[in-house]
């Protein structure tokens, strides 16, 4: 068995024990990349000598007898929204192609301070706009477990390395489901975070008020690993939360006995693949047979959530991404007269479709005239999704939906269908209006053999119990092997 | 010609005195070097967010007590979307709909009467940088040294009615600015800024005409000549039967014009809405007490106190109530109801003033004091001691102190008012001085002055020039 | 176009008795507040997309719930008033500048 096939948590216990060390591991990860990235195309850039540089650091740290972070020379990807100081940040865009920030997000400098080892950056879909990496400037990202078939989106870069083993564990955002839906079809374990629990500062806006980085792994308990490192309030993010914030992978236990688990009737549709809903219901039964309660419960306004996620998301992102404007950084026109004319071809070359799509749709909505009708309409649903969410939890531990109503569809059959890419999302977009932490689990292969996603929706900065139902579920199925056998 | 009433609304913008920016933790400076005061944050650049500066909400909220209006503890920011080079992120961070203060009014004194103005709504935004042009070269330069300098926002109700009001109430707005220490309002340095919004209607409607708004208005002088001017210009339109349109206008003092600037269709579209990087901002109720409890009484007020209590002239109480110190010393000096409050306005704007003016000390590093300072001006009401004497006595006191009886003992300033002395003296004068005399009846008015001058000397400026003068005019006529 | 797959039921557009569609987008003035420029030749089928996506966001049902935009029961904590220096030099933040002169960002000529 090489390094990159192991878990995190099981290499920070052989670099403990010495029985590897961080450049070796490094070493190993760098040649699996090597021997894969063109069949997969998980990255935009790797930084092959700054990698190995960390592991070196590391090792001489660890010789000496310093304390290591638990994390330490693991090799992680970070997906390419996530300023890294000194390293290219394209999000997947012309517009940003030869952007270097001059300073890191808060999350790099968690990651750093752990020791840990950044490989490089992950390809997306462009400025996280999509569900299947296909509108990356670029290049496509291939699913590891059929490389005909997407990867989804946005995180795919992160998601199909992790599967692929081109890295440990990656850190992807997740705006309506770009973490969970990409683990979902590739076979892994991602997280959405509660909102506020992750700073935001450094990462690329989106749509700010939905946004939130998260962990991408092999395990649950490596999930919880990279979490604990990642999260924590920032007095640069006024949106983050201040708490305590629990040690996840230490405090990691089954708690099947007892778990209320809710069963939305809304999210098993005429719209979710039979084959989905079948595995879903039976990782649930499973967790049911181990002691946990099943309780159908209701959440009438998940029919509009797709319309209200795009209503917020496209204003926020129309306002957020108009400071591309060629004028302080990114892509510039290399033709133009006069300053509007800079702008419109800057803006008009710079950003692909979608990209543009939802510009557009954002500034219709928060125009005038249409305020009223889109955007109050939008906030108005958005708080009954979140009131609706609240007392479901009331009677509820945690909630089980499929993550995706079907596997990897193949490359180029929905990228001229905005609206039918767009319904992707229909069972992760309602954690991202309510706030909510949610998690992808990898619950099965269907006929094509292609990996299918269980989602679990937890209470507000109730990640403990969240990750304690994950890695229930992960017991009993006597842990994933997540690991694309594909390649 | 039909009677029309000029219609003004004002809009201020003032630079706050913070440490550092509305947004981050960059240095708030004036004329530094292009881009050396700047960050990700304050420069837009991808992934960076806001955090709110505490000073500003509590400058904001003093502003609001200071103009008498409802504070919103409650409120948020809002995204103001347009595109200009000098606005990196492309929108600006404001308040749209709930601005911190509402509703206030000011009150202050124009041609001695009391006017009263609306004070719409204060609200916090941040500025945007500058655009530097030169004819030599083709492009423009953007320094953002200014992006993220916090503002204050105010705005007037269209209460204004005339130029001269216009720049009273200005003054008034940076004098309580000063006063209570939120802004330097430097206007050459682009720390204080009005837009000027002005319509004209004939007396006596109740609808409001139409109106311009005039921007480029660099001066409160400017502001007059750009109210006259447009109120002028809109007359004029309507007169000959066009219409005034709605619009914004740039005003070029040098040419003493306004210029259309809507160079083209449709207004500006800003596509409010609340910021989602930032939360919803809650004041307590004691912090707000706390400010409220923070300001002194305010120049306008003391202007309206000292005019309408102690019967000073607009221009004196003017004078004593935008200088801090002064105006201390005033109301300390009158509160001991000692000496008349008319001659303690004439020490503080005529002695006083041109010592601090030529020592460049403050009032209060002198010797002098309230009582002090009263004290000597009782002395003069009394006639124990000549004006003059009393300024002897002055600028011993405020360079050492004492005791002003033993000064006047000691220098011998007493000054005599005994009747039957001052008679007698007199009348020795006017012994030996028949010429004089003579030259009085012969028409010549200034040997009175003379023979009064004559008197002083005898006495060596002990008589009472006041009785000696009378004296003299008296015993003159009965010659 | 293709058969729009529907995941949730169809039953609330009978419910509500409409669909609002939306007829004129000026996509032109849209673009124009975007600072976009789309190619005649991508208009029409910018218009189409536009169009089917304001359908699907149209679908949201009129509800009379009240609104506040504030959230008072989650306040702001506010930043302290220090400033900090020298964090960053010039050079550094102007890296990435498609044109640089005497320390300025340069952009086309922009009066007023």
């Amino acid at each position: 068995m090489r390094l990159y096939e192991k878990t995190a948590s099981e290499l920070s216990e052989m670099l403990n024990n010495k029985e590897c060390s961080a450049e070796e591991l490094c070493k190993d990860v760098l040649d699996r990349i090597n021997e894969t990235e063109n069949k997969v195309g998980a990255y935009v850039s790797v930084s092959y000598e700054s990698a190995l540089e960390n592991a070196e650091k590391i090792d001489t740290a660890r010789q000496r007898g310093e304390k290591l972070h638990p994390l330490a020379g693991i090799p992680i990807g970070i997906k390419d929204n996530i300023s890294t100081k000194g390293i290219r940040t394209t999000c997947s865009s012309k517009m940003l192609e030869n952007y270097v920030p001059p300073f890191n997000a808060t999350v790099i400098n968690k990651i750093n301070n752990a020791g840990m080892t950044i490989l490089g950056k992950m390809n997306m879909d462009e400025f996280a706009m999509g569900s299947s990496t296909e509108t990356s400037y670029m290049h496509l990202t291939r699913n590891p477990h059929n490389t005909d078939c997407v990867p989804g989106g946005s995180s795919g870069g992160s998601a199909a390395a992790v599967a692929a083993g081109e890295a440990i564990v990656t850190l992807g955002s997740d705006t309506g489901g770009s973490i969970r839906q990409p683990a979902a079809l590739c076979g892994v374990v991602g997280l959405k975070p509660t909102y506020g629990s992750v700073s935001r500062y450094g990462l690329i806006a989106f749509a700010s008020s939905l946004d939130q980085i998260g962990p991408m792994g092999k395990s649950v308990r490596d999930v919880a690993m990279l979490q604990s490192v990642i999260c924590g309030h920032d007095k640069y993010d006024a949106t983050s939360k201040v708490m305590e914030y629990p040690d996840y992978a230490s405090n990691l236990k089954e708690n099947a006995k007892g778990l209320k688990i809710g069963i939305p009737k809304e999210y098993f549709g005429s719209g979710i693949d039979d084959e989905v809903k079948d595995s879903v219901m039976k990782a649930i039964k499973e967790l049911e047979l181990n002691g946990a309660e099943i309780k159908e419960i209701t959440l009438p306004s998940t029919e509009y959530a797709i319309n209200t996620y795009y209503i917020i998301a496209s204003a926020e992102a129309s306002s957020n991404l108009a400071r591309f404007d060629g004028v302080k950084y990114g892509y510039r026109a290399e033709n133009y007269s006069g300053l509007t004319d800079m702008y419109e071809k800057t803006r008009s070359e710079g950003f692909g479709d979608e990209v543009k799509r939802r510009i557009m749709l954002g500034t219709f909505v928060l125009s005038s005239g249409y305020f009223d009708a889109y955007y109050k309409k939008a906030k108005r649903i958005q708080n009954r999704i979140s009131s609706e969410f609240s007392s479901a939890f009331e009677e509820c531990d945690i909630i089980a939906t499929p993550t995706v109503p079907a596997s990897a569809f193949k490359i180029g059959v929905n990228i001229n269908d905005p609206v039918k890419m767009y319904y992707n999302d229909v069972c992760t977009v309602t954690a991202n209006i309510a706030g909510l932490p949610a998690i992808s689990l990898p619950c099965g292969m269907d006929s094509k053999n292609m990996p299918m996603g269980l989602q679990l929706i937890g209470n507000k900065f109730a990640e403990q119990t969240l990750l304690n139902s994950a890695y229930t579920y992960e017991k009993i199925c006597g842990g994933f092997d997540a690991l694309s056998k594909a390649l | 010609m039909k009677d029309y009433e000029i219609v003004v609304g004002l809009e201020v913008h003032a630079e706050l005195n913070t440490e550092s920016k509305i947004f981050c933790d960059c240095k708030n400076a004036f004329g530094l070097e292009v881009n050396t005061q700047v960050c990700p944050v304050c420069m837009g650049m991808p992934g960076t967010l806001p955090t709110l500066n505490e000073k500003v909400v509590e400058y904001a909220i003093k502003m609001g007590h200071a103009l008498n209006c409802n504070i919103n503890r409650i409120c948020k920011q809002d995204r103001k979307n347009y595109f200009y080079p000098d606005l990196p992120k492309a929108y600006q961070i404001s308040q749209a709909d709930v601005p911190l203060c509402e509703n206030g009014k000011l009150e202050f004194m124009v041609d001695r009467e009391i006017k009263t103005v609306g004070i719409t709504r204060i609200h916090i935004e941040e500025d945007a940088g500058k655009l530097l042009h030169d004819d030599s070269f083709a492009g423009s330069l953007v320094d953002m040294n200014r992006c993220g300098v916090p503002l204050i926002e105010i705005v007037s109700e269209p209460d204004i009615r005339s130029s001269a009001e216009a720049k009273a109430y200005l003054e008034t707005i940076k004098s309580i600015l000063q006063y209570i220490g939120i802004s330097d309002c430097k206007m050459q340095e682009g720390s204080i800024r009005c837009d000027v919004n002005v319509s004209v209607r004939e007396k006596g409607t109740a609808e409001f005409g139409t109106r311009s708004e005039m921007k480029n208005v660099n001066s409160f002088s400017a502001a007059v000549r750009g109210i006259e001017y447009e109120a002028k210009r809109q007359i004029e339109l309507i007169e000959a039967g066009e219409k005034v349109i709605q619009e914004t206008r740039r005003w070029d003092d040098a040419k003493g014009m306004s210029f259309s600037m809507r160079s083209k269709e449709d207004a500006q579209d800003y596509r409010y809405f609340p910021e989602p990087d930032l939360l919803t901002i809650v004041v307590d109720e004691e912090k707000i007490s706390e400010i409220k409890n923070s300001i002194p009484e305010l120049p306008n007020a003391k202007i309206k106190r000292y005019v309408t209590d102690f019967k000073l002239t607009q221009i004196d109480a003017t004078l004593i109530a935008e200088d801090m110190e002064k105006s201390a010393l005033f109301d300390a000096c009158n509160a001991l109801n000692i000496c008349k409050p008319k001659n303690i306005s004439n020490w503080i704007l005529a002695d006083i003033s041109k010592f601090v003016n030529e020592t460049g000390k403050n009032i209060s590093e002198t010797k002098l004091t309230p009582e002090l300072l009263c004290a000597i001006i009782e002395k003069i009401e009394k006639n124990v001691i000549s004006n003059s004497a009393g300024k002897t006595v002055f600028m011993e006191i405020i360079e050492n102190g004492g005791n002003i009886d033993e000064i006047i003992e000691k220098r011998g300033l007493a000054q005599n008012s005994d009747t039957d002395f001052i008679e007698n003296l007199v009348k020795e004068v006017f012994a030996n001085n028949e010429k004089s005399i003579n030259d009085y009846k012969n028409g010549k008015t200034n040997a009175l002055g003379y023979l009064v001058g004559q008197c002083m000397k005898a006495s060596k400026g002990k008589a009472n020039p006041g009785i000696v003068k009378e004296t003299v005019t008296k015993m003159l006529e009965a010659e | 176009m293709p058969l729009i797959k529907i995941f949730f039921p169809v039953r609330i557009y009978l419910i509500c008795g409409r669909m609002e569609i939306i007829m004129n987008i000026d996509i032109k003035h849209i673009a124009k507040l975007s600072r976009l420029k789309i190619e005649d030749e991508k208009l029409d089928k910018f218009e189409k997309n536009m169009k089917s996506i304001v359908d699907m966001v149209d679908k949201l049902p009129e509800i009379n719930d009240s609104l506040s935009l504030l959230d008072p029961t989650e306040p702001m904590t506010l930043r302290s008033d220090i400033a900090v220096t020298n964090k960053f030099k010039r050079e550094d933040l102007l890296k990435n500048a498609p044109e640089v002169q005497a320390g300025c960002l340069v952009v086309p000529k922009t009066v007023e």
